[in-house]
C-alpha cells in the first residue's frame, strides 16, 4: 500500500530544477566522492607508512592498517567512472574476482624469479595488475603458501612496493578529482552535457555497485545449490567477505539517499531496504560465507541477496525514472 | 487491423489458444521473442504484416533465433546464461523439440546454420575454462551434439553462416563470465575481443580485431551482407570520458572500418549497440539504441551517417525490402526507410532480436 502511494506520488513530475540538480550534484560531489576518495588517500598513507616500518606478513600495525585502507576503497569501489578509470587505477588497486587464479601465479612468479621489479615505483606499475593492490597484498599477508614463498627479504620488498603502488594510484585518484574532475562532473560540459547526465553517471555508480555486491560479492561464493563455492568469497583468507558486503552497502545507501533526497519519501525506502540488509548481514553468523555449503547457511545469505535485490528494483522503477534514466526492457538489458 | 490486434492480445493474455490453429494463417516472415504482459515469456511468429501469427510458451527470456534454411523450421535461444533452445515448426507454430546445452556449457542466445539446412552452430561458454566455444548439432538426427570447437576466444556471442562458403564468422565479444556470478563481467581489465572466421570444423580462417585503444569495446552483433561483408556493432565497457564508435564493417583480409554519427548523436547511443543489420537491398546499415531509445543508419558503402531516428527501447532490427524493420521493448514494430511504411503496436515486449525467416 505505502508502496503503491510512492509510486503514485512519484508519477509526479520531479520538482527539481536545473539548479536543484546542480545542488544535489554539488553535495555528492563534495560530500560522497571527495570525502571518500580524501579517506582512501590518507588511509593507503598510513598502510604505506606501516609496511615500510615493519613488512613482515604477522605485523599487527601492518595488518590493521591494510584493512582500513581497504575498508576506504570498498567504499569508493562503485565510483567508477572519471579518474579510478585512468590507466586502469581502479583496476590496479582491486583485481578481483580474479577466476583464473591470476594473483597468486602471478606474485609467485615475480617471488621465484626475484624479480627486480619491485626496486622502482615508477618499474612497478608495468606490472601485471594481477599482482598489485588490496587483494595480491591480501596474499602476501594472509596466504599461508604465499606468505611464506621464497626469500623472504624479497616478499618484504614486494610488499612495500605493493603498498607504495597503492598509495600513488589513490592519490593519483584524488588528484585528478580534485583538479579537473569534480568540475566536470558538476558544471556541463564536454564529459558531461547536462546535470541530468551527471546524475545518470552516478545512478549508474548505485545500480552497478548494488550488482557487484549481490552478484559477485555474494553470488561467486554461493555457486549453485548442487555446487556451493565457499573458496571463491571476496578477501576470505583475512575473514572479510562478509564485511566487505557491509561497508559496500553502506557506502551505497550513502549515495542511493543523496540521490533520492529530492523525494523523501524514496529516500525513507531506501533507508528501509538498507536497513534491512545491513541487518541480515550483521546477523549472519558467518565471515566468510563457509555455511554456504549447508543449506540452512546458504538460506540465509540468498535472503541477504534477495534483499539487496529489492533495492536494486526499487532504484530501477523508482529512482531510476526521476533521474531520466531509460528503463526499457531492452535499455536495461546488456546483451 | 485493430479488432484482429485486439483479438489476439486477448488470446496471449489469455493463454488459451490452442497454436496448432494458426497453421492456416501462413508462414510467418520473422521470429522474435517477448515478455507477455503477465510477464511469461514467448517466442512470437510474425507475417510481414507486423501481425504475430503464433507464440510458444518458454521457460525463461529468450534472445534471438536461427531460421533453418530449407525446412518451415527455426531455433530459437535462451537469453544467456540460458541452457536451453526451442526447435519450432514455423508452419503449424508448434516447438517439436528442445536442446539443452551440455554439461558445463550455457547459450549466449544466437546459433546458424550451415546452407544446406543439415548443421546448426551455437556460441557457447565452456564456462570453467572461460573459453568460446561453437557447438555443432546434427539437423538431420534431430538435432544430434556431434561435435565442438573453439570460438577464437572468450565470450562468443552472435554467429552467422558466410555466403556460398563452409564458414562462419563469430563475434567473440571478450568477456568471461561464469553462471554462478550472474552477469557480472569478470575480466573487464583484460578483456580483448576479436571477430573470428572458422570453418565447420573448426579451423581459425582469419581473426581481426579493433586497434588496442579499443580493446574494452565488446564486438557482440553481427550481420552478413550477400557479398560476404560482416558488419558489427560494439558495446563500449569504460566510460564515457572516451566514446569510441560502435558500428564497424569489415572485408575479410582488411581492417576493421569504424564509421560514427556526429558527436550528439553518437553519444545518445550511450556506447551500447543492441542489434546490427544490412538493409534489405545491401546499400545501408542499421543498429538499434536501446539506451538512448534510437535507430542509426549508416551507408554500408561510403560508411557515412545517414541518419537517427527516435525509437524508444529499439533492439530487434532486420533488413527489410530496401530499408529495415525494428522491434522494441514498448511493443512497436515498425519500419524504417522507404517512406516508413508500417508501424504496429503490441501489447508486449519485444525482446532483443527480430529474426528473418
Amino acid at each position: 500500500m505505502l508502496r503503491m502511494l510512492v509510486i503514485l506520488i512519484l508519477l509526479a513530475p520531479w520538482p527539481a530544477n536545473a539548479s536543484d540538480k546542480y545542488a544535489m550534484i554539488k553535495t555528492i560531489v563534495r560530500d560522497h566522492i571527495l570525502d571518500g576518495f580524501n579517506l582512501l588517500a590518507s588511509e593507503t598513507h598510513v598502510l604505506k607508512q606501516a609496511a615500510d616500518a615493519n613488512c613482515s606478513a604477522d605485523s599487527a600495525e601492518l595488518r590493521a592498517a591494510w584493512h582500513q585502507a581497504f575498508d576506504a576503497w570498498i567504499s569508493v569501489s562503485h565510483l567508477r567512472f572519471g579518474p579510478s578509470e585512468t590507466n586502469d587505477r581502479a583496476f590496479a588497486l582491486a583485481f578481483w574476482p580474479d577466476p583464473r587464479g591470476t594473483t597468486p601465479r602471478s606474485l609467485q612468479s615475480l617471488i621465484d624469479d626475484q624479480d627486480a621489479i619491485v626496486n622502482s615505483l615508477a618499474e612497478f606499475s608495468d606490472v601485471s595488475i594481477a599482482a598489485r593492490g588490496f587483494y595480491a597484498l591480501e596474499f602476501l599477508l594472509y596466504d599461508p603458501r604465499i606468505s611464506t614463498l621464497g626469500d623472504a627479504t624479497y616478499r618484504c620488498k614486494l610488499v612495500q612496493i605493493i603498498a607504495a603502488d597503492i598509495d600513488a594510484n589513490a592519490h593519483a585518484i584524488l588528484t585528478d578529482w580534485i583538479d579537473s574532475y569534480a568540475a566536470e562532473l558538476r558544471d556541463p560540459g564536454d564529459i558531461y552535457r547536462s546535470e541530468d547526465e551527471a546524475l545518470q553517471e552516478l545512478f549508474k555508480a548505485l545500480t552497478a555497485g548494488l550488482q557487484f555486491t549481490s552478484d559477485t560479492r555474494l553470488g561467486r561464493p554461493m555457486g549453485s545449490a548442487e555446487r556451493p563455492r565457499p573458496k571463491r568469497a571476496e578477501a576470505w583468507r583475512s575473514g572479510r567477505s562478509r564485511h566487505n558486503v557491509a561497508v559496500s552497502l553502506t557506502a551505497l545507501e550513502d549515495l542511493a539517499i543523496m540521490l533520492s533526497a529530492p523525494t523523501p519519501e524514496l529516500s525513507t525506502l531506501f533507508a528501509t531496504g538498507f536497513d534491512k540488509s545491513l541487518k541480515k548481514a550483521a546477523q549472519l553468523d558467518d565471515p566468510v560465507f563457509a555455511n554456504v555449503a549447508t543449506p540452512v547457511g546458504r538460506f540465509r545469505v540468498e535472503a541477504l541477496q534477495q534483499s539487496i535485490n529489492d533495492i536494486r528494483a526499487l532504484a530501477a522503477s523508482d529512482l531510476g525514472p526521476t533521474l531520466g534514466v531509460a528503463a526499457g526492457f531492452n535499455a536495461l538489458d546488456g546483451d | 487491423m485493430v479488432n484482429r490486434r485486439g483479438f489476439l492480445a486477448g488470446l496471449l493474455a489469455s493463454g488459451l489458444v490452442p497454436v496448432s490453429t494458426w497453421a492456416d494463417v501462413g508462414s510467418p516472415s520473422f521470429l522474435a521473442a517477448a515478455r507477455l504482459p503477465d510477464d511469461r515469456f514467448a517466442l512470437c511468429g510474425i507475417d510481414a504484416a507486423g501481425m504475430i501469427l503464433f507464440h510458444i510458451p518458454i521457460p525463461a527470456r529468450g534472445h534471438a533465433a536461427a531460421a533453418h534454411p530449407v525446412r518451415a523450421e527455426a531455433v530459437a535461444f535462451a537469453r544467456r546464461p540460458g541452457t536451453f533452445a526451442s526447435i519450432i515448426n514455423c508452419a503449424s507454430g508448434e516447438e517439436t523439440a528442445r536442446l539443452a546445452s551440455p554439461k558445463g556449457r550455457h547459450f549466449y542466445g544466437h546459433g546458424a546454420f550451415s546452407s544446406d539446412g543439415e548443421t546448426l552452430f551455437t556460441t557457447e561458454n565452456d564456462y570453467e575454462a572461460g573459453q568460446g566455444r561453437i557447438g555443432v548439432w546434427d539437423a538431420t538426427q534431430g538435432y544430434a551434439r556431434i561435435a565442438e570447437f573453439a570460438s577464437g576466444g572468450i565470450g562468443p556471442h552472435e554467429v552467422r553462416l558466410l555466403p556460398d562458403s563452409d564458414a562462419l564468422v563469430v563475434a567473440n565479444g571478450g568477456i568471461d563470465t561464469h553462471p554462478d556470478s550472474g552477469r557480472t563481467k569478470l575480466n573487464l581489465s583484460t578483456m580483448h575481443p576479436n571477430l573470428s572466421y572458422l570453418d565447420f570444423s573448426g579451423t581459425l580462417l582469419d581473426q581481426v580485431d579493433l586497434p588496442d585503444d579499443l580493446r574494452s569495446n565488446s564486438i557482440r552483433h553481427l550481420d552478413v551482407s550477400h557479398d560476404g561483408q560482416v558488419a558489427i556493432g560494439m558495446q563500449w565497457q569504460r566510460d564515457r570520458s572516451s566514446s569510441p564508435a560502435l558500428v564497424g564493417l569489415h572485408n575479410r583480409g582488411d581492417a576493421v572500418d569504424l564509421m560514427k554519427a556526429p558527436l550528439n548523436l553518437h553519444r545518445q547511443a550511450f556506447g551500447y549497440v543492441g542489434s546490427i543489420a544490412f538493409s534489405g537491398n545491401g546499400k545501408q546499415l542499421a543498429v538499434t539504441c536501446p539506451r538512448g531509445g534510437c535507430v542509426q543508419v549508416f551507408d554500408a558503402v561510403t560508411c557515412e551517417f545517414v541518419g537517427g531516428h527516435g525509437s524508444p527501447d529499439a533492439s530487434g532490427i532486420t533488413g527489410f525490402g530496401d530499408g529495415f524493420i525494428v522491434s522494441s521493448g514498448t511493443g512497436i514494430l515498425r519500419t524504417i526507410g522507404e517512406g516508413d511504411t508500417m508501424s504496429v503496436n503490441h501489447p508486449l515486449e519485444w525482446d532483443n532480436h527480430l529474426v528473418r525467416l
